[in-house]
């Protein structure tokens, strides 16, 4: 059997990194631009399993567990880490408190054991946090963080080791398909690249790419920005999230040192990513450094966007297509691809070979909902 | 893997990560082929610098070692702001326009 996949996205490693480890020998990874060029490598790198629906919280939870077995394995020994830090939803208003109180019952009720904490306590994970202008915090002590280019290096060695092709710089600009069945991949210097079974984990080209099969995948793709300062030694494991503020701004510094800090502005979808948006940094700034005053004499080194591909109930699309018989997808994931990358490797290397995800949750997330209704409830959005 | 490579005196080609030509040299014979691949694998052109002083010497390198032309390496793009920004200057201008007093 050859497997193509198109993106060498975390999504398409893994799955390529999962079907190689199941004993498929010929698997082609086919990256219109360098590796992790896309929303992987312009992410901020948390990882959290405290979402409100039942799918994601299931899906998360076990791809927390394979962040953790992969930094303690193969993966780990090329460089991949997971550092259990946690993420620390902070409250400025007392009101908050209660909406967190109500977001924990959830959570707690999916098996995720978040709570509430007092000011002091939120001081104690995060020493640097000013406490006399926040009024408590959430916790969720099973979230965490792992360094996407350790990951994507540490992907890399073991796709290659057990034989797969990653092909970089090669664009696919349309599939070929005869009779409900996908023949070819073609690039944009008109190679064929054939193959009988494809998986499309092209992130924010997905779209596009699918409509030369006659799909129409519901994503829009939404700028969201982001800016990272020079290295520090460790000063705080959790990523803080700031959630009185509007757009949500957070922080977290990376493993490498780096605080990365980012806020959601109002944005048109489609913005280019190569779009300059400077007044950005202040108001990113901003609000993090109210709570965290030793940020004002930080420096920042660069700020950049990358999409959120974004479904219309925030959840990816997963699996199958009824109209081909030999297509999977794996994009969508409306901000958490990165997260979500060991657990997506899984579940479509075990659609692909077995017919069926190794979790019966992914099988909820398949494009056919969109035709149905039966989109996804996430009870809270948090960040 | 910076720290991995050492001679007695080692040729730097990144000072902020602190990057030997050996390091670049090995990374392009385990397969990275751009610029963008040696970013990702030894963070050169990622510190204060922004890569301003390695990666015209990444270019060369990577020109000799693939047998291409310098002007055929591809450069990544260059990102605001350019030079490391202090943060409490970047403020100051969102303080002016809300009436602030820093």
């Amino acid at each position: 059997m050859r497997v193509v996949i198109v993106g060498a996205g975390v999504s398409g490693l893994f799955i390529a990194y999962e079907l190689a480890r199941e004993g498929i020998d010929r698997i082609v990874v086919l990256e219109r631009s360098y590796v992790g060029a896309g929303s992987t490598g312009r992410c901020a790198t948390g990882i959290r399993a405290s979402f409100t629906s039942e799918e994601h919280v299931v899906l998360m939870r076990e791809s927390i567990r394979l962040w953790e077995e992969h930094s303690r394995g193969e993966l780990g020994d090329y460089g991949l880490t997971f550092v259990r830090g946690g993420y620390l939803w902070v409250a400025r208003r007392e009101e908050t408190l209660d909406y967190f109180r109500k977001l924990v019952s959830l959570h707690n009720r999916l098996g995720v054991p978040t709570r509430v904490i007092g000011a002091d306590e939120a001081k104690e994970l995060v020493p640097q946090l000013r406490t006399d202008i926040i009024a408590g915090a959430m916790h969720d002590p099973t979230a965490g963080k792992s360094y996407v280019f350790t990951t994507l290096r540490a992907l890399m060695k073991a796709c290659s080791e057990r034989g797969v092709e990653i092909r970089t710089r090669s664009a696919v600009t349309k599939l070929a398909a005869e009779g409900g069945v996908v023949k070819a991949a073609v690039l944009e210097s008109g190679e064929r690249i054939k193959g009988d079974v494809f998986v499309i984990a092209a992130g924010s080209g997905s779209r596009e790419l699918l409509k030369t099969l006659g799909i129409e995948l519901p994503t829009k793709n939404m700028p969201r920005h982001i800016m990272v300062t020079e290295a520090f030694a460790r000063a705080f494991d959790p990523l803080v999230v700031d959630w009185d503020t509007p757009g949500a701004p957070y922080t977290v510094q990376s493993t490498e040192g780096n605080f990365f800090i980012a806020r959601e502005l109002e944005e048109e979808p489609e913005l280019s990513i190569y779009s300059q948006r400077i007044d950005f940094i202040p108001k990113a700034l901003k609000p993090i450094a109210e709570l965290l005053p030793f940020l004002r004499a930080v420096r920042v080194l660069r700020y950049w966007i990358g999409y959120y591909v974004t479904t219309p109930d925030n959840h990816p699309v997963y699996g199958p297509v009824k109209s081909y018989s030999n297509l999977f997808l794996a994009t969508g994931f409306s901000g958490h691809g990165y997260m979500m990358g060991p657990v997506t490797g899984k579940v479509i290397a075990s659609w692909v070979l077995r017919g069926k995800p190794c979790i019966e949750h992914a099988a909820r997330l398949t494009l056919e909902r969109f035709e149905k209704g039966a989109l996804i409830k996430e009870l809270a959005v948090v960040g | 893997m910076g720290k991995e490579v050492r001679k007695e005196h080692p040729a730097i080609v990144c000072r902020c990560n602190d990057v030997t030509v050996e390091d670049v040299e090995r990374a392009i014979e385990e397969g990275c082929r751009d610029i963008e691949c040696l970013r990702k694998v030894l963070r050169v052109g990622m510190g204060p610098c922004q890569g301003r002083t390695c990666i015209p010497i990444l270019a060369r390198i990577l020109a000799r070692k693939l047998g291409k032309k310098v002007s055929e390496i591809e450069i990544p793009v260059v990102r605001a702001p350019i030079i490391p920004l202090p943060a409490h200057l970047a403020l100051k201008s969102i303080d002016a326009d809300e009436g602030g007093n820093d």
